[in-house]
């Protein structure tokens, strides 16, 4: 090879390294390591001695995290990985079934902007806030839904749903849906906006109806804002935690204790930090497998 | 040319560096006596003093903290001083305190703190041992020590004394306070009947302290003071049949019948006042959260010989970049005269014994001279004195209880198996 050609190489890497060693200094000590460091941590006792998997092994079996011995048709505490679990089984698919239903409602509706910013208001309400408004959302004294629901007879359902191990995982799953619906919505929105009139001309010109456009040509074409939305909405549900800490601390009873809520307990009230950054660890792994099945999906789908 | 221009120009700049600025002239020195013979005239000397901004952290928001202002106002008179106060509560203080520590900053001059959490942190604290010594013999409470040092002083007193009740609406329903338990559960049959209430008890909730604050009120009247000091040393479980019979057959049968569910205490308030419900259950800041305060009457369980009794722990962080200034606010604040000022606005008692019952508000006054008969005024709140996170466990489980009080056994195991010393 030339000099010419070692010399362009140089100077492409050096310009190269020069552009981007910022961030990725940036990104080395302020994200990897500590990140790094987490890990190590999580397998050291209070003292930084190796103890292998002994944190994981206590972290996994303390009622806090796994406890299946009420699990359904028994009431909560479950332990804050099956918590996290039913965050996502019931959120994730109305969080996306209820975005895309009202995004295809609002779309081309007379008012749709105005709707769509006041239901896009729960995303930008802080998360802190958020879980305060649920919290009295649901309150026997002042709550509109327990009002509701007394209005129409249901007068069980009309006492303070955070009060009550059975009650007060679903009124924060049901709250952030609300807070959270407005971001696969407008996802939704953009993803709608893309979608050529063509295929829907094509489609009503060989006789398929409403229903089987939305079904043969929206679905499809919304495939990548789907799995962008599955992906981020899953990463939320998997780090929440604001919501749960001001609407009810992860009570009553643990019935509401997730794993970022666990994490901060074991840091800052039981200053175990061994302990805190066990579940970070795992933590991470969760939020990897999602990210990983996300890159290789978009991937495999190009 | 230029180069030997250039270089003289440097070594003037290197020798004149050299030259002390401060060193005067011995011309100048002369000149300056010359005039200060000849001409008597009156000079202002200008001299830049420093005041230091002090920042203060406590929890007390709303009417507390307006209670607590016009102490530091007096402080900032007396002490030449600046002060700014800061809300933060202990449980934010928890995660905020440590990276700060950890990089030696500090967010204040002067935190009120748990003093359990004092005590761990004590290597980031300053010793306050020889600030207390001078004042220890006044004060009704111990500081926060380790090894015998101080790390932390204890300010003014908040009781937990029992029921509070509106004076007016006893009245108008003929209501008295009860003398003994048969009479307390009459009372509580009687105020449910009257129209409009929901419930005889308005149960406080917020992380759930003040459900905390009534089960220690159960043990405290029916086990004694001793059995919550044993509770809090660990020499007595949870699962003792004493402690057990106390809930099964004093509290529990109360839950579901005459408590109401766990409302947010500052809403709680509002709904007892606008007599939804007849009696509630709080610390005597209650007195400056009310629209009359002189309608305010208390009573404890019938047979209670003694109550909880708590302050806030004060502590200089070692960062503080004005330790001395601190100090000084420090005992300006559990000096009589701060206390004074603080016990004049009413909500809290002072936690001197030197402090006359003259200068509280008539409510504060009647509770302090209430709290004069009680044998025990100030027994050890018992989550704050074991603090850590079984302080939120116990929080937790009494929020389960209050509303499943069938899971009572579980409650008390999971207090049990995860208490400290276990």
């Amino acid at each position: 090879m030339s000099a010419w050609r070692w010399g362009k190489r140089i100077g492409r890497w050096g310009s190269f390294l020069g552009f981007t060693a910022p961030a990725l200094l940036l990104i080395l000590f302020f994200i990897i390591l500590p990140a790094l460091q987490t890990i190590a941590l999580s397998f050291t006792d209070r003292e930084g001695a190796f103890v292998g998997l002994r944190n994981f092994a206590q972290v996994l079996s303390d009622p806090d995290t796994f406890n299946l011995t009420g699990f359904p048709p028994g009431p909560p505490p479950w332990g804050s990985i099956v918590h996290n679990a039913v965050w996502i089984l019931l959120h994730l698919p109305l969080t996306v079934g209820l975005g895309l239903i009202l995004a295809v409602l609002l779309d081309r509706a007379r008012g749709a902007t105005f709707l769509k910013s006041i239901i896009f208001l729960g995303m930008v309400t802080p998360m802190i806030v958020g879980g305060v408004i649920i919290r009295f959302l649901f309150d026997e004294n002042a709550g509109v839904v327990t009002a509701i629901l007394r209005a129409v007879g249901l007068t069980e359902l009309g006492r303070s749903w955070t009060a009550y191990p059975e009650t007060a995982l679903p009124a924060l799953i049901l709250g952030s849906v609300w807070l959270w619906v407005g971001f696969s919505m407008i996802l939704y929105s953009a993803g709608l906006a893309t979608i050529p009139r063509d295929y829907y001309e094509a489609a009503a010109v060989d006789g398929a109806g409403p229903l089987q456009q939305f079904w043969y040509i929206t679905i499809p074409s919304l495939r990548p804002v789907t799995m962008v939305i599955v992906a981020m909405t899953v990463l939320w549900e998997l780090k929440i935690f604001d919501i749960v800490y001001t609407a009810t601390l992860g009570g009553p009873g643990g019935a509401t204790m997730v794993l970022a809520l666990q994490m901060y307990f074991y840091a800052f009230r039981a200053l175990e930090f061994h302990r805190a950054a066990t579940v970070a660890t795992l933590l991470t792994l969760f939020t990897l497998i999602v990210g990983l099945w996300f890159v290789r999906t978009t991937r495999s789908s190009e | 040319m230029k180069r030997i221009g250039f270089a003289l120009v440097v070594l003037m700049l290197a020798v004149s560096a050299c030259v002390p600025a401060a060193t005067p002239t011995p011309e100048r020195i002369v000149e300056t006596r010359v005039i200060e013979r000849t001409v008597p005239v009156e000079k202002t000397v200008e001299v830049t003093k420093v005041i230091p901004t002090l920042t203060v952290i406590g929890p007390w928001a709303g009417a507390e903290m307006d209670q607590f202002l016009p102490v530091l106002k007096a402080a900032e008179q007396k002490l030449g001083v600046q002060i700014r106060y800061r809300i933060y509560r202990a449980e934010d203080l928890s995660q905020v305190l440590p990276p700060q520590f950890e990089a030696k900053q500090a967010p204040g001059d002067v935190i009120f703190m748990w003093d359990w959490w004092i005590q761990k942190n004590k290597d980031h604290a300053v010793d306050l041992t020889d600030l207390w010594q001078k004042e220890a013999s006044q004060f009704v409470l111990q500081p926060s020590t380790v090894d015998g040092r101080v790390y932390a002083v204890p300010y003014v007193l908040f009781v937990k004394p029992g029921f509070w009740y509106k004076k007016s609406f006893f009245q108008k329903h003929n209501l008295k306070p009860p003398t003994t338990w048969e009479e307390f559960l009459a009372l509580l049959d009687q105020i449910s009947k009257v129209p409009g209430i929901k419930k005889a008890i308005i149960s406080g909730d917020g992380v759930g302290w003040p459900l905390s604050d009534i089960v220690e009120h159960f043990l405290i009247t029916f086990g004694g003071p001793e059995l919550q000091e044993n509770l809090i040393a660990g020499k007595v479980r949870f699962t003792d049949p004493q402690v057990r019979a106390i809930f099964a057959e004093r509290l529990v049968p109360l839950l579901g019948k005459y408590f109401s569910d766990p409302v947010e205490w500052t809403q709680a308030v509002d709904l007892w006042w606008n007599e939804e419900y007849g009696l509630f259950f709080m610390g005597n800041w209650l007195t400056g959260m009310v629209k009359d305060p002189n309608d305010l009457g208390v009573f404890t369980l019938p047979g209670a010989r003694g109550v909880v009794g708590g302050t806030d722990w004060a502590f200089i962080p070692k960062y503080s970049e004005n330790v001395e200034a601190a100090k000084q606010l420090v005992a300006f604040l559990i000096s009589k005269e701060g206390m004074e000022i603080r016990a004049r606005q009413g909500g809290k008692l002072a936690s001197r014994k030197d402090i006359s019952p003259d200068v509280y508000p008539p409510a504060d006054r009647a509770l302090a001279e209430a709290l004069a008969k009680i044998e025990r005024p100030n027994v050890p709140d018992l989550d704050d004195t074991v603090g850590g996170d079984w302080q939120r466990l116990f929080w937790d489980q009494l929020k389960l209880l209050w509303v499943r009080p069938q899971a009572l056994d579980s409650v008390l195991r999971t207090l049990d198996a995860r208490f400290p010393t276990r």
